[in-house]
């Protein structure tokens, strides 16, 4: 075989260059301003809230054989079609889990989808519906977190091929997902309803499973919470729409009961494909925002 | 060869009968149909002691002793029709029943065992720990060994 010139060798040379330029280019970090974090005294007890409203347990919950089984140290790998993730450790330890982050480190995070060393999130971390959260709830998760006792986890890396290549990629999709307005809450409809759709959109990110995905892994939102194929690829998710006209549930207090008690009240849907572990999350919500979600959930023709 | 029309309509009539015949002896043999229909005898059972829990209807022993007892049959009856090999197609089954038959085994035991408890339940006071355990044993299978919707 006879090897390229050295001129054409100089031209693919020139060729990768530029592209990797622009590669880098296009796929830099964004992190905000060190001005978007106001000044908040914050709450712990609604940060509280918030971890159960995101059931944020349910995917960064402690590994197998962890001495605390209950605290969100991370590590239980979450299969997904790209690979196993290995989740944060969500816990103040300084070395393995949020000890360091600034409240700037952790609105980045779940609003833009970066690590504090400017790193990109695989979208299996639902930023897309977190970033819709206002920021005093988000230093209010945050002051949860670090008040839960510190725990030291390391887990290994994810098990994604090209981890760093696909990890930098990550930032040309986030330049298409991010053009997407995120959840407005909206200015119409009761306090009750208004705080449902808060909690299902931006914490409760049920969309991440309920609406299907396009071929761009973004929400169909003509099929907004309509259900489809189960991301785990087995099975489908239910439809949460049209749950009054089908007869799923007969009324706001039903389907409250169901949300707080699950198949302990023999509520026989809500126990497959994962929502086991979502539901007891959100039965540890004060009553009035799981009646809020019920009523959200309800209204949805 | 030529066939009249009328022989034609009766043959396609006939086996359409056949077929159908046919169809129903598969359904009645299948034991994946079987279980479902168990199951959602179960399902039926569960609706009055759920409203007793909540408070619908007021705590009544015979109502619960008899549904329990149904559940508990029905239980006994869907845990004999997961055979090798009848997973798949319409069926929630999911495929760790098999490869991990003795988990599956012993939550299906464990559900039988808390229908027992609640057919046991003679007073108020014992019957919500009773209704948590039993829904909580059957929690625990699905979330382990059913799919979610087909």
């Amino acid at each position: 075989m006879r090897l390229p010139s050295r001129r054409t060798a100089a031209a693919i040379a020139f060729v990768l260059a530029v592209a990797a330029v622009a590669f880098l280019w296009l796929t830099q970090p964004d992190p905000l301003p060190a001005a978007a974090i106001p000044a908040h005294t914050a709450d712990r007890a609604n940060g509280e809230v918030l971890y159960h409203a995101g059931s944020c347990f349910a995917c960064h919950k402690a590994a197998k054989g962890a001495t605390n089984p209950s605290l969100p140290s991370g590590g239980t790998p979450f299969k997904t079609p790209i690979g196993v993730f290995y989740p944060q450790n969500l816990t103040p330890d300084p070395e393995t889990g949020l000890g360091r982050w600034s409240e700037l480190d952790f609105v980045n995070a779940m609003t833009r989808g970066l690590s504090p060393d400017g790193r990109h999130y695989f979208p299996a971390f639902p930023y897309m519906a977190y970033r819709a959260m206002r920021v005093s709830d988000l230093l209010d998760l945050r002051a949860y977190l670090m008040s839960l006792p510190a725990v030291k986890a390391m887990h290994p890396p994810h098990s994604v091929p090209q981890l760093g290549l696909a990890r930098r990629g990550v930032g040309l999709w986030k330049r298409i997902a991010l053009t997407r307005l995120p959840f407005i809450p909206a200015s119409e409809g009761s306090d009750t309803w208004k705080r449902g759709a808060y909690l299902v959109n931006a914490p409760g990110h049920c969309g991440e499973c309920h609406t299907p995905k396009s071929w761009l892994m973004l929400e169909d939102l003509s099929r907004y919470l309509a259900g489809g194929p189960h991301p785990g690829g087995e099975g489908k998710v239910p439809n949460l729409r049209g749950l009054l006209g089908r007869k799923k549930y007969k009324n706001v207090a039903d389907l409250t009961l169901a949300l707080q008690n699950g198949e302990e009240l023999g509520y026989e849907d809500i126990s497959s494909g994962g929502m086991a572990a979502i539901q007891e999350n959100i039965a540890k919500l004060p009553e009035s925002d799981v009646r809020a979600i019920a009523e959200y959930l309800l209204s949805l023709k | 060869m030529s066939l009249s029309k009328r022989t034609l309509a009766w043959s396609a009539g006939l086996s359409m009968i056949i077929a159908g015949a046919w169809g129903a002896v598969l359904a009645a043999d299948n034991p994946a149909h079987l279980r479902h229909e168990a199951m959602e005898t179960v399902q039926e059972s569960f609706k009055p002691l759920r409203a007793i829990a909540v408070k619908e209807t007021p705590f009544d022993a015979a109502v619960v002793k008899k549904n329990a007892g149904t559940i508990l049959e029905k239980l006994k009856e869907a845990h004999g029709l997961f055979p090798e090999g009848s997973g798949g197609g319409d069926s929630r089954a999911k495929a760790e029943i098999w490869s991990d038959r003795a988990g599956f085994d012993a939550a299906m035991k464990n559900a039988q065992a808390a229908a027992t408890a609640m057919a046991a339940v003679t007073e108020e006071a014992a019957f919500v720990p009773a209704m948590k355990g039993l829904g909580g044993a059957c929690k625990a299978c699905h979330d382990k060994y059913r799919l979610p919707e087909q």
